[in-house]
């Protein structure tokens, strides 16, 4: 397959500069596969996997936050976190699930704590979801 | 050469040795400091800049709609986010930043959100409107303080609170230079540098609707350049530390090398004196 330029860059450092041949991500519209020769395409990204296929591996990563860009055949993933599948501390996010958990079941938890812990309890998931399939 | 006496002339030296102490060990703990500050501003350098470039090149090809990040407003109330550091004795660091912001500033009902300690103080002092002193603590500030400001910003400036958002922070150029800077975050102004693509045939396409696409993706794109912004500011401050204390500690040693040679000028003289009084009396 013909491959792009993929970059992805997160407050971290730059995690990807290279060739790729496809990248699969959760938009916040559904996931998206973008592939070469893709049309300028802007999207806010969601929480969810991702995958990068180049010289026919594929690898997985946890992907949350952020935005996806195509410019001129270009690729851009500019995600808030994204974390290679084997990167990923399963026993830490199934922590932060558990915490996550306790204060969802809390009814005297206020809105934003509310709020921070279901976003902190879909992390959690995605983190596991992706370290399990690695 | 009788003038000073080589008592206080000794106090001065030991006093002089201590402050040198004091410098010395602020310049190693802000060497290490820097050290570790360094890496995280060159780790989080490629995500402000691609970060920014991805921003302008949407907002370069844009023209089927307005969002309202994009549109310039009549109005004159400014938000102003400052960096700036927590403690002093950093050379020019903080004066620089403060006084490039207070340059720019003109209209009185400019808000100021400080970050740091000293932007907090200094704009207390001069009388501008806070808006929050939350972020009193500079190198407290995580990745998820970022984005919370940012949301908060983008809130406020889509309510028509704000006209305008501008950042001022300083830009490690390297371990021996730091500049201040000011950039306008909001709304986004369109780059004429570069010429438009006006023939392009295919225009952007957009996720959903391309109103709600820029809504989700600015206050990211806002929290992402303060957060860059911030490790630059870091990094400057610590290297700016460093510097000053360095020139201190020398500025020190050579007081103190001046100050044996009248030291020991004067004790030499004593002793000149003694023995000319010795000889004369015998």
């Amino acid at each position: 397959m013909t491959p792009f330029q993929l970059r992805i860059v997160t407050p971290d450092g730059l995690i990807y500069d290279g060739p790729a041949e496809e990248l699969l991500v959760r938009t916040s519209g559904g996931d998206a596969a973008i592939l070469a020769r893709h049309i300028d395409y802007v999207a806010p990204l969601g929480m969810g996997q991702a995958v990068v296929v180049s010289g026919g591996r594929r690898r997985t990563a946890a992907c949350m936050g952020g935005m996806l860009s195509v410019q001129g055949g270009a690729v851009t993933l500019i995600p808030t976190t994204f974390e290679w599948a084997e990167d990923i501390d399963a026993e830490r996010a199934e922590r932060s699930r558990q915490r996550a958990d306790r204060i969802l079941q809390d009814k005297d938890a206020s809105q934003t704590d509310l709020q921070l812990a279901q976003a902190r309890l879909h992390r959690a998931l995605v983190r596991k979801s992706v370290a399990s399939q690695k | 050469m009788s003038g000073v006496s080589t008592k206080e002339i000794k106090n001065r030296i030991r006093s002089m040795e201590s402050t040198k102490q004091i410098t010395k060990a602020m310049e190693m703990v802000a060497a290490s400091k820097l050290r570790r500050a360094q890496i995280q501003a060159l780790n989080a350098r490629p995500y402000f800049e691609i970060l920014y470039d991805t921003i302008q090149d949407i907002v370069r090809s844009d023209r089927s709609f307005s969002s309202p990040y994009l549109k310039e407003r009549a109005g004159n109330r400014t938000v102003f986010l400052v960096i700036a550091g927590d403690r002093g004795l950093a050379g020019g660091y903080n004066s620089n930043i403060l006084k490039l912001v207070q340059s720019q500033v003109r209209e009185p009902d400019t808000a100021i959100l400080p970050i740091g300690k000293k932007a907090v103080d200094f704009f207390r002092s001069k009388g501008f409107p806070i808006l929050t002193d939350q972020y009193a603590e500079a190198a407290a500030m995580g990745v998820g303080d970022c984005f919370s400001v940012a949301k908060q910003l983008c809130q406020s400036f889509r309510g028509g609170e704000y006209d305008r958002i501008c950042l001022a922070y300083t830009r490690f150029v390297s371990v021996l230079s730091q500049e201040p800077a000011a950039m306008q975050l909001l709304p986004l102004v369109k780059p004429e540098d570069r010429p438009e693509r006006r023939n392009a045939r295919c225009d952007t396409v957009y996720e959903g609707d391309a109103e709600e696409v820029f809504a989700a993706i600015v206050p990211e794109y806002l929290g992402g350049i303060l957060y860059g912004a911030l490790c630059e500011s870091r990094a400057s401050e610590q290297a700016a530390r460093r510097a000053a204390m360095d020139s201190a500690t020398q500025n020190a040693d050579e007081m103190i090398a001046d100050l044996s040679l009248k030291f020991n000028r004067a004790r030499q003289a004593a002793i000149t004196q003694e023995i000319t009084e010795i000889v004369a009396g015998s």
